[in-house]
């Protein structure tokens, strides 16, 4: 997930990096780094840090190491980044299972999102499909590929999904 | 150093030519020279302790069919009559038992012998024992050939990319499923592919083995196992092969700027061989008969190999890496 939060820092040597140091340490990515030297409150410079982290979890440790280290939390909010798949299903079936396949599994995961295409080659029984997709994360990713897995499945569709 | 082949086909005379080929840089590097002192093939084998030609045994068994005069029935005897140092194990793969390989493996290491082997089947079925026996003997047990043929992936993981923490492995590991499919992706149907590919000597009489996924399944448990650290066999291994794939599909993929290839996938939660949508111009929508792989670890971020995943010298190569791995170890 990425990630941007506004800091303060003591205005004093090191304390810059001490501040960032912690990203890495719960195997973050900065991304960019902005220091705001026009915004200083009680002695505090205001840096505003963008980095990725792979889940909730590491954000919530780097959290606690921030406060553990007196660097001020003003502001912290996920930045808005998708996840797309691909998917191709190949077998016996019409449109509106696709259709209805979509829609349960927009139960689960709430789409940006989706795009049907269908092969225009009609001579065979057998249908081909290509589902594009945009979810708000990686997560959700996993769950879509567990749904559409497990239909195709029951139904003897052949699934293959992007990388 | 003194070698026992086991196997005496494409790959142990690839290895016995290559063993020719490198006298001088061995007297060079170690003061001595690589002894075959056995050869074996199913029936019969020859031995010399002071070493045999190797170049003579490859001609002799190309006229006579055999490598040897003498025939056997039980090659742990055979294995028990020479003085060896290293075992190279090239029998055929036998992924339901571990075959004559694995008999041969488990014997020269329980012996104390170093073993080099690129036979997926017993590694595929016994990792951790063969492993464990190794360690408990102090024998230098190496594999490399035996995923992804000369492209060196194993050794890269265990010693070039030693400190990092490797997240995951996807690669192309069988080079028989990547011709076909690239052949798709110039407009072939799947059966006349897959005849082509038998045709060019790609693909067994019986493709199963290959057009399944069984085969990169076997080299998804190595690296699973080898790399990962994971206990996991044949059987845990996710397979979907691409005999359902159409070329509607290959068409519909490529006008999304697609390719469609098996891929292996392996990491500490996966263990998956499956059909998957490339973008074109990716590391592993590569066309023909190579393999690939995208190693992904925390530090160096992805990598990405490729070579060619089988062949007589290919594979005699990546032996040649793991005998100087164990000479350089044993000097
Ligand atoms: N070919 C490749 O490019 C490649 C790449 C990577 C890994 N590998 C692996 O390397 C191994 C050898 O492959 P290959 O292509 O060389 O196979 P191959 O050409 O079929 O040769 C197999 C050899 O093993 C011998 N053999 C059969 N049963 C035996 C037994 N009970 N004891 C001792 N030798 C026995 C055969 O004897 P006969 O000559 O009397 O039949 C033959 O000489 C296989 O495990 C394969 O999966 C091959």
């Amino acid at each position: 997930m990425l990630v941007n939060a506004e800091l303060y820092v003591k205005d004093l040597p090191g304390q810059l990096v001490g501040s960032l140091e912690p990203i890495s340490m719960v195997n973050g990515n900065i991304v960019g780094v902005v220091h705001n030297r026009d915004r200083i409150i009680n002695h505090r410079i205001c840096v505003n840090v963008t980095f990725e982290v792979d889940n909730n979890d590491d954000l919530e440790k780097l959290k606690n190491v921030w406060k553990a280290r007196d660097v001020l939390i003003d502001s912290i909010g996920s930045v808005y980044k998708t996840a797309s798949m691909e998917y191709l299903l190949l077998g016996l079936f019409n449109a509106s299972y696709v259709e209805e396949l979509i829609e349960k599994a927009a139960e689960t995961v709430p789409f940006e999102s989706v795009d049907v295409s269908y092969s225009t080659a009609n001579h065979t029984k057998t249908r081909t499909a290509m589902i594009t997709v945009e979810v708000l994360n990686e997560d959700d990713l996993d769950k879509l590929n567990l749904i559409l897995e497990e239909s195709c499945r029951e139904e003897g569709i052949v699934y293959i999904r992007g990388l | 150093m003194r070698v026992l082949i086991s196997g005496f086909g494409t790959v142990g005379q690839g290895f016995a030519e290559v063993v020719a080929s490198r006298q001088d840089f061995f007297r060079e590097r170690y003061g001595k020279e690589v002894r075959i002192v056995c050869a074996m093939d199913s029936k019969t084998y020859a031995s010399d302790p002071d070493g045999l030609d190797p170049l003579e045994l490859v001609s002799v068994k190309n006229t006579a069919g055999r490598v040897g005069r003498n025939t056997y029935e039980d090659s742990v005897k055979v294995m028990d009559s020479v003085d060896y140092d290293l075992l190279v194990e090239v029998s055929p793969t036998d992924v339901l038992t571990g075959g004559v390989g694995l008999t041969n493996i488990v014997h020269a290491l329980e012996c104390g012998k170093d073993v080099i082997t690129v036979n997926k089947g017993p590694l595929a079925l016994k990792f951790p024992e063969l492993i464990g026996l190794a360690r408990k003997n102090r024998c230098k047990f190496r594999f490399e050939g035996s995923v992804g043929g000369a492209m060196p992936i194993i050794n890269l993981c265990h010693e070039n990319l030693m400190g990092e923490r490797i997240k995951s492995i996807r690669g192309i590991f069988n080079g028989t499923c990547n011709y076909i499919l690239s052949k798709m992706d110039s407009g072939q149907p799947f059966e006349q592919a897959l005849r082509e590919a038998q045709q060019m000597g790609y693909a067994e009489s019986d493709p199963a083995n290959d057009i399944e996924g069984y085969d990169a399944a076997c080299k998804v448990v190595i690296l699973a196992n080898s790399v990962f650290g994971r206990n996991v066999t044949f059987s845990d291994v996710n397979v979907t092969g691409i005999s359902s794939i159409t070329s509607e599909a290959v068409a519909l993929a490529a006008a999304n700027n697609m390719v469609i290839r098996l891929i292996g996938e392996v990491s500490d939660s996966k263990l998956e061989v499956s059909p998957r949508l490339i973008p074109k111009g990716h590391p592993l929508g590569i066309s023909g008969t190579l393999n690939a792989a995208q190693i992904l670890s925390d530090l160096a971020g992805p990598i990405a190999i490729t070579g060619r995943g089988a062949g007589r010298k290919e594979t005699a190569s990546a032996i040649l890496s793991d005998l100087i791995a164990i000479m350089d170890a044993r000097k």
